[in-house]
């Protein structure tokens, strides 16, 4: 896989779980955490792609 | 505050490290964490969390290797080597190994060269957060 948006989402996914486990004790808390860091980290993500897409060279 | 004061304590009840154990045996637990990622919190006796984190980290260092990413060596004049390879540090046992075996030399042409080494550097900050992490539970912080 080379895909800039599959590496990108493999990266967020594993950080996630690993902030999650950190900050979280519960394992329904760190899912639910951990559903939002991911969700956080590919939005932003994508959202920054496009901006700097939008800026001229 | 009574809440605060009795969960602290069934923290430390939970936790094998009492003051007795506190010394030498911190830094071997230290050193345990450091070396393998979620030994700390396997022998803290926090099972989930200590095999969560023996899968994830390894597995995004690994993944960073075939991705074509380079284990930097100690360069001082190049700070930004020098903080690449401090941080690559963090993973312990499976960095020495991989140096050790001539793995994480890199290919700059490769596509997935960047994400190679920001897997692996980042894999190695993260399992520093860890070790602090074991030492706040051994500690009785958490």
């Amino acid at each position: 896989m080379t895909s800039h948006l599959g590496l990108m989402s493999l990266f967020a996914l594993l950080v996630s779980i690993v902030f999650a486990t950190l900050m979280r004790d519960d394992p329904r808390e760190q899912l639910r955490f951990g559903g939002k860091l991911l969700a956080g980290f590919v939005g932003l993500g994508v959202t920054a792609g496009w901006l700097l897409y939008l800026l001229p060279l | 505050m009574a809440e605060k004061t009795s969960t602290r304590q069934d923290a430390a009840r939970r936790t094998p490290l009492t003051s007795s154990h506190v010394g030498s045996r911190l830094w071997v637990l230290l050193a345990a964490a450091w070396l393998v990622p979620g030994a700390g919190h396997l022998w803290l006796g926090r099972r989930q969390k200590g095999v969560t984190f023996l899968l994830t980290l390894p597995i995004m260092f690994a993944i960073g290797l075939s991705l074509n990413g380079r284990l930097f060596p100690f360069h001082p004049p190049e700070p930004l080597v020098a903080l690449a390879a401090l941080a690559t540090v963090g993973m312990g046992l499976l960095n020495m190994l991989a140096r050790l075996s001539g793995m994480g030399a890199g290919d700059v042409t490769a596509v997935t060269w960047e994400y190679g080494n920001a897997f692996m550097i980042v894999a190695g900050l993260l399992n520093m957060l860890v070790v602090l992490d074991a030492f706040d539970i051994a500690e009785g912080r958490k």
